[in-house]
């Protein structure tokens, strides 16, 4: 790729006074493409869009969008820019129209002009439904759609989504996630900060894992999870008798893993429902007594316990880390 | 679209926006209204019969203090809403946003100060509504609203400044009582500063209510006050006081918005 990065950071560098948010991160966002910042409560990864958005200045380091400096060409970046943060960025007092109306006039459109915007992003963004409540009165979903739609009115070089989904039920997830999914079809160059392993792997392209301000690990979402381990059917059997004749039945048909102590065979389940429904069916068939068959999906946890502790023989102490 | 052009516009649609909130938060003009209201009442039903002022009606007396007074007390109703706005994400979005930055202050200070007015006029309202005749001539009409609008613009940038630096409304509401009480007291509002004992009348003396409250008496009421320079040029002191203010408060506000927000 000779083309320039929409985003290029290099070492950039965060304190709140003691506090160091983020330390000497690297990032780079390639036209068209969708990168995630990945990590806990804490990590960095609000302060870091929000420097790129030149909302924060950082303390060392630089970083640039569109071959722009975030410091030194501040109007330029948000004008190519655009940022939807964690909170609900709109006016709770005004309708989701009347917000969408003020965003598009405030990006110059005059009144009619604005209208015709706010109401192809109404349909757009499934927005009808609730376009005449004050924004106070929608639900956290409807509220994130609003959002996103108040950030797309013209359309962004780049788009910083930080956290999108935080807060909502699994029913408006997968809605904004789908919101989401028909932007990346549409072409546009996202950076996404999330602490859902999950939504990283449903979205990005890239994954950066950050952690205490600083990054962790980074690839693909099927390098990482290589790394972190696939999803699995957990079959735990009822005592340990019970579990030496589970762990031999399931090894004749499955690729397993077993743990005596906590009397449990994992076997992995790429083809998820399936494979769990595979695994209950012949646990069943042999009748052999168990506790519990549940498929488990790897979290930001099962992530960092794998990649700091993988990261540790290569780098800095294990406390340091794993801290 | 020239820099400066741009600038009106976005402040237009900003204070517009703001304003809009007046109607669906009815309380946020409750909130300033309500307290003068409320003295106007306790002070004129309860406690005035107790009060004597030579020469002046009690009602005439203390409804120009009232007026002085809640000038002052906008910097409240600005500081607890602007401190509302902060907290929430929007101000994020129009900062992130291509429009001029400094649009998004202005904007906050001229939707603000148009509250402040709409709650000054109810207040005067109630007092004419319960029978307060101002003597007014016309060219001191015109400097009263000058000055009274000077005020207002003057503590609304005071309180637009502490509602960026306190980012909790309770605490500005808070903070502002405490502060803002004792002034309000202490400034004749309600008794004349010559009767207070010797630390009170000399707080009185240069508190900068004391030439609201005077200024708004004299040119209503003719009454002419006494004790201090600026109580006996309260005109020239209030317009003082607010270009003080203003000059301290408008470069503060400007840098501390251009300034990172933390969080």
């Amino acid at each position: 790729m000779n083309e320039r990065p929409v985003i290029e950071a290099i070492g950039l560098t965060k304190r709140f006074g003691e506090f160091t948010a983020v330390e000497d991160l690297d990032l780079n966002v390639q036209t068209g493409t969708v990168v995630s910042l990945l990590g806990p409560n804490g990590a960095g990864k609000t302060t870091t869009v929000r420097m790129l958005a030149t909302l924060l200045a950082p303390d060392a380091g630089s970083a640039r969008v569109a071959g722009y400096d975030v410091v030194r060409e501040g109007a330029e970046v948000r004008r190519r820019i655009s940022l939807t943060g964690q909170f609900a960025a709109l006016d709770k007092n005004l309708t989701a129209r009347e917000n969408l109306v003020l965003m598009a006039r405030l990006r110059g459109r005059d009144r009619r002009e604005a209208r015709v915007v706010a109401d192809g992003l109404i349909e757009r963004f499934a927005i009808a439904d609730f376009r005449d409540r004050l924004v106070k009165n929608l639900s956290g979903g409807e509220r994130r759609r609003v959002d996103l739609a108040a950030g797309l009115i013209d359309t962004p070089l780049v788009l910083v989504l930080d956290e999108p989904t935080t807060g909502l039920d699994p029913r408006s997830r997968q809605v904004v996630w789908s919101t989401i999914r028909s932007l990346i079809d549409d072409g546009v160059t996202l950076l996404l900060t999330t602490q859902y392993l999950e939504e990283a792997d449903a979205l990005a392209d890239r994954v950066l894992l950050i952690d205490r301000g600083r990054e962790v690990a980074a690839g693909t979402p099927a390098q990482l999870k290589a790394q972190v381990g696939e999803q699995r059917v957990d079959v735990i059997a009822a005592d340990g008798a019970e579990f030496e004749r589970l762990a031999a039945l399931l090894r004749e048909q499955f690729e397993i893993s077993e743990s005596t102590e906590q009397r449990t065979v994992s076997v992995a389940a790429p083809d998820e429902a399936e494979d769990l429904a595979r695994v209950a069916a012949t646990v069943a068939q042999a009748g052999i007594a168990v506790d519990e068959i549940a498929l488990r999906r790897p979290t930001l946890d099962d992530a960092f316990l794998a990649l700091t502790g993988h990261m540790a023989h290569e780098d800095a102490s294990p406390e340091e880390v794993a801290a | 679209m020239t820099a400066s052009l741009a600038f009106a516009r976005d402040t237009a649609l900003l204070t517009a926006r703001s304003l809009r909130a007046v109607p669906r938060v009815p309380e946020r003009l409750l909130d300033v209204t309500i307290q003068p209201i409320m003295f106007i009442l306790l002070f004129l039903y309860v406690f005035g019969s107790a009060i004597h002022v030579p020469g002046i009606s009690y009602k005439d007396y203390m409804l120009p203090g009232i007026i002085g007074q809640s000038l002052a007390f906008g910097v409240i109703g600005a500081g607890v809403a602007t401190s509302g706005d902060m907290t929430e994400g929007v101000i994020d979005r129009f900062r992130s946003m291509p429009i001029s930055r400094l649009s998004i202050i202005t904007g906050q200070v001229m939707g603000q100060f148009c509250e402040q007015v709409l709650g000054i006029v109810i207040v005067v309202v109630f007092g004419l509504a319960l029978g307060w005749h101002p003597h007014l001539t016309g060219a001191h009409a015109v400097e009263l609203v000058g000055l009274m609008a000077l005020a207002m613009f003057a503590f609304t940038w005071l309180g637009v400044l502490c509602g960026m630096l306190v980012r909790s409304p309770e605490a500005v509401q808070g903070a502002g009582f405490i502060v803002m009480l004792p002034l309000a007291f202490l400034a004749g509002t309600f008794v004349p500063i010559a009767g207070m004992d010797a630390v009170p009348r000399a707080i009185a003396h240069w508190d900068p209510i004391s030439a609201l409250v005077a200024t708004v008496r004299q040119l209503t009421e003719g009454v002419h006050s006494s004790g201090s320079w600026q109580l006996v040029h309260p005109e020239i002191a209030m317009a003082l006081w607010c270009l003080v203010i203003l000059a301290v408060c408008v470069p503060l506000a400007l840098r501390r918005f251009n300034r990172t927000l933390a969080g």
